[in-house]
C-alpha cells in the first residue's frame, strides 16, 4: 500500500504582518496533520507498503517534513519553487494534485481537516476533486476490507460509514487518533540521513499561470489582528437575584427571548 | 474540540522573540520540541503526586525508555538514539522543566552508567549491558558515595579482594541516586589496599546477585520522584568480567564520567530554573494588588528580568560545554562552570520565584516551592559547589 500524506508548515503564531516571513523557530508541522499521520502509520503497520510525505511551502518546510520522516515516514517531497508563494487554496490543491499524480502509483491521499494558521480546509477536498477521486471528509475510523476501506465518518452528531474504492482522499478528523511521540532515533534519522526530495516548478510539471499568486483566484487583501473586547462583569446577590439580573441582561442584548 | 492546536507553541523563555533559538539546529528543535510535548503530556500531569508520594511512575519511564531517553548518546547499534551532547542537555532541560525528579533519573543514568560503559567498556560489556540499559528495560545506577566518602573519593573503604576468576565484594553506598530502581550498578571499590588514589576500581555488579541488598529510600527534602537509596554488596562474588576497564582506573573513570554528568546536571538545573520563570511570569501576569496585576511594579519586573537573565545565562553555559564536547576540544572546564553557574542561578531564581508567588509560594498550592526545593540539590551532587569551584580555580590558575 502506497500512501500519501499531505502535510502543513504553519507558523506558530499570528503573523504581525500580511507578508509573513517563515522561520524555523516559528514554524510547526501543523498540528491537525498529526493524526493524519498516525492513520497512515498505523495503516502501514497493518497492510504494509510505505508512506509519503508531501508539503509545498518555502525551504523552511522541510522541516515538517522531517518531523514526518522522524515519525516513521519513508519518503518526502517538498514542492518549492518561488512561482509557488502566494497560493491560494485552490492553486496549492492544483500544485499538490500534479505532484500526487508523479507520486503513482498509490493507494490513499490523507489530509488533515485543516490547518492550524489559515484554516480553511478546503485543500484536502479540492485536491481530492482535481484528481477525480472519491473523497471522505471527517475519517474517525477506517477498517480494510477487500475491495477498499470501511470508513467511519463523524460530523453534525452523525456517524456515517462509507465503503470506499481506492485510490481516494480522506481528510482525518482531529480526535480520531491520537499522534504518537517521535523517538529520539528517529529524530536523528531523519535530521542526519533523512532524504526530502525538492522539486520545482519544471520538475513538477505545472504551468506557471495554474500556480501561485498566478493561479490562485483569490487573494489576501487585509490581515489584522482582531481585537477581543470582551469584558468580564461580576454579579453579585442571592441566586434568585442573580437569575433575574441575569436574564434582563441577556434580555437587553437581544441574546434570549 | 479536545485537540490543541497550541501544541508546541511555546519556546524558551517568555518572551514571543527569543534569541536563544539562533543557536540551535533544526535538529535541536525538533528533539527539544518532542520531548517537551511528551514531558507535558506525560509527565507533567503527574509531577506534583510523584514528588508527594516520593513514587516512581514505571509507566511513565517504559514509555520514555521506547522513545530512546534511556540511551540519548548511545549508538543506534546498541539500541540507542546516537544522539550529540547538546541534544543530550536540551533533552535533560525539557524532562527536568517538568519533573527533576525524573530528569534526574535519566540524566544520571545515561551519564554516569551507560557514558562510562560505553567509553571504558570492552564490545562484550556494551553488548551485554547497554542495549537493555538504553531502551530502559534496565536502569543505571553510579555508587561512589560511602558514609565516610563524598568529595575525597579517593578515601572509599569498600572493597573488592580477588578470588579465582570473582572479587568478592563489600560494600556500603549511599545517597544512590536511581538505587531503589537500579539494575545495573557500577561500584566503585578497592581493590588495592596500598595503591591510595591508584587502588581503586569499577566493577558492576547487577541487581539479583546473592549478597546485593538495597536498603530504604532516602526521605529526601527534594527531587523526592527519584528512588535515592542506599546499596550494599555483602561477600558478593562478582565475575571478573565485569570489571570496567583495568584495576587502579577506578578513580579516572569517575572522574570523565563526571565531567559528563555536571552538564546533565546543569541542564537540569536551567529546566528547573525555566519552570520557575514561566510559572513566575504567568503568576505576575494573574495577580492583581493595588489595583494592577503585580507584573506592573518594578520591584517584580526587576526579579523576572533577573530570573529570565540567569536562566539565559546558565543555558548558553551548558550550551557551550556541550558543543565543546562534541566538538572534540577539551569540556572539563567549562562543564565545572556551567554546573556551578546553573545550579546556583537555580537557587537564586527559584528563590525569587517564591517570592513574587509570597505566601503562595511557600504553600504546595503552588509548583514552585517544589522547584526551590529541588533547585537545592544541584549544588550539592556530582560534585559540590565548592569543588567545582576548586576545580575551576586550579584550571584558571594552571596549578
Amino acid at each position: 500500500m502506497h500512501i500519501i500524506v499531505c502535510i502543513k508548515s504553519v507558523l506558530l503564531a499570528a503573523p504581525e504582518k500580511q507578508a509573513a516571513v517563515r522561520t524555523a523557530d516559528f514554524s510547526d508541522l501543523n498540528p491537525f496533520d498529526r493524526p493524519a499521520i498516525e492513520m497512515a502509520l498505523r495503516l502501514r503497520e497493518e497492510a504494509g507498503g510505505k508512506i509519503t510525505v508531501l508539503s509545498m511551502g518555502p525551504p523552511v518546510a522541510a522541516d515538517a517534513l522531517r518531523q514526518a520522516l522522524a515519525l516513521g515516514a519513508d519518503g518526502a517531497v517538498l514542492l518549492c519553487d518561488r512561482a509557488l508563494a502566494g497560493a491560494d487554496s485552490l492553486a496549492t490543491s492544483t500544485a499538490l494534485a500534479a505532484a500526487i499524480a508523479k507520486l503513482a502509483p498509490y493507494d490513499l491521499v490523507l489530509f488533515g481537516t485543516r490547518t492550524s494558521d489559515s484554516d480553511t480546509g478546503q485543500v484536502g477536498p479540492q485536491t481530492a476533486v482535481l484528481l477525480g477521486l472519491p473523497l471522505v471528509t471527517w475519517v474517525h475510523e477506517l477498517e480494510r476490507t477487500e475491495h477498499g476501506l470501511l470508513t467511519e465518518r463523524r460530523a453534525d452528531g452523525f456517524r456515517e460509514r462509507f465503503e470506499v474504492l481506492l485510490p481516494g482522499v480522506m481528510t482525518i478528523h482531529p480526535a480520531s487518533f491520537a499522534p504518537r511521540d517521535a523517538a529520539l532515533a528517529g529524530i536523528e534519522e531523519a535530521y542526519e540521513t533523512g532524504n526530502v526530495r525538492i522539486w520545482n516548478l519544471e520538475e513538477l510539471g505545472c504551468a506557471p499561470a495554474e500556480v501561485g499568486a498566478a493561479g490562485s483566484p483569490t487573494r489576501v487583501v487585509s490581515l489584522t489582528k482582531k481585537k477581543k473586547d470582551r469584558k468580564c462583569e461580576l454579579l453579585t446577590g442571592t441566586g434568585e437575584e442573580l437569575a433575574e439580573t441575569l436574564v434582563q441582561k441577556l434580555l437587553g442584548r437581544g441574546l434570549i427571548g | 474540540m479536545s485537540y490543541s492546536a497550541t501544541t508546541n507553541s511555546q519556546e524558551w523563555g517568555s518572551t514571543a522573540k527569543n534569541s536563544m533559538d539562533i543557536f540551535l539546529t533544526d535538529k535541536n528543535r525538533a528533539v527539544r520540541r518532542a520531548v517537551r510535548s511528551f514531558c507535558e503530556r506525560e509527565i507533567a500531569p503527574l509531577a506534583k503526586q510523584i514528588d508527594q508520594e516520593a513514587s516512581f511512575p514505571w509507566e511513565v519511564a517504559e514509555k520514555m525508555g521506547r522513545l530512546g531517553y534511556f540511551g540519548i548518546q548511545a549508538p543506534p547499534a546498541l539500541g540507542g538514539a546516537g544522539l550529540d551532547t547538546v541534544n543530550y542537555v536540551l533533552t535533560i532541560e525539557e524532562i527536568s522543566r517538568v519533573s527533576a525528579g525524573i530528569g534526574l533519573c535519566v540524566t544520571v543514568h545515561n551519564s554516569v552508567a551507560v557514558g562510562p560503559l560505553l567509553a571504558f567498556g570492552t564490545e562484550d560489556q556494551k553488548r551485554r549491558w547497554v542495549p537493555s540499559l538504553a531502551r530502559g528495560e534496565k536502569i543505571g545506577a553510579f555508587c561512589l558515595t560511602e558514609p565516610n566518602v563524598g568529595s575525597d573519593a579517593a578515601g572509599i573503604e569498600s572493597t573488592a579482594i580477588r578470588d579465582g576468576d570473582h572479587y568478592v565484594v563489600n560494600a556500603g553506598k549511599v545517597l544512590v541516586t536511581n538505587g531503589g530502581i537500579a539494575d545495573t550498578c557500577l561500584f566503585f571499590v578497592r581493590t588495592d589496599p596500598k595503591a591510595g588514589r591508584r587502588g581503586i576500581s569499577v566493577i558492576v555488579a547487577e541487581r539479583g546477585t546473592p549478597g546485593f541488598a538495597v536498603g530504604d529510600l532516602e526521605d529526601l527534602c527534594g527531587m523526592r520522584a527519584n528512588p535515592v537509596s542506599s546499596i550494599r554488596l555483602t561477600d558478593c562474588r562478582i565475575p571478573i568480567a565485569n570489571l570496567l576497564g583495568r584495576e587502579g582506573m577506578g578513580l579516572a573513570i569517575g572522574l570523565a564520567a563526571l565531567d559528563t554528568a555536571r552538564m546533565g546536571i546543569a541542564a537540569q538545573a536551567v529546566g528547573i530554573a525555566q519552570a520557575a520563570l514561566e510559572e513566575s511570569v504567568r503568576y505576575a501576569k494573574q495577580r492583581r494588588q493595588f489595583g494592577v496585576p503585580i507584573a506592573k511594579h518594578q520591584s517584580i519586573q526587576a526579579m523576572i528580568a533577573d530570573m529570565a537573565t540567569e536562566v539565559d545565562a546558565a543555558r548558553l553555559l551548558v550550551l557551550r560545554a556541550a558543543v565543546c564536547r562534541d566538538r572534540g576540544v577539551p569540556f572539563s572546564q567549562a562543564s565545572a562552570m556551567a554546573k556551578l553557574y546553573a545550579s546556583e542561578a537555580a537557587s537564586r531564581v527559584t528563590d525569587m520565584a517564591v517570592q513574587i508567588h509570597g505566601g503562595y509560594g511557600y504553600s504546595k498550592s503552588y509548583p514552585v516551592e517544589r522547584y526551590y526545593r529541588d533547585a537545592r540539590a544541584t549544588r550539592i551532587y556530582e560534585g559540590t559547589s565548592e569543588i567545582h569551584r576548586m576545580v575551576i580555580a586550579r584550571g584558571v590558575l594552571g596549578d
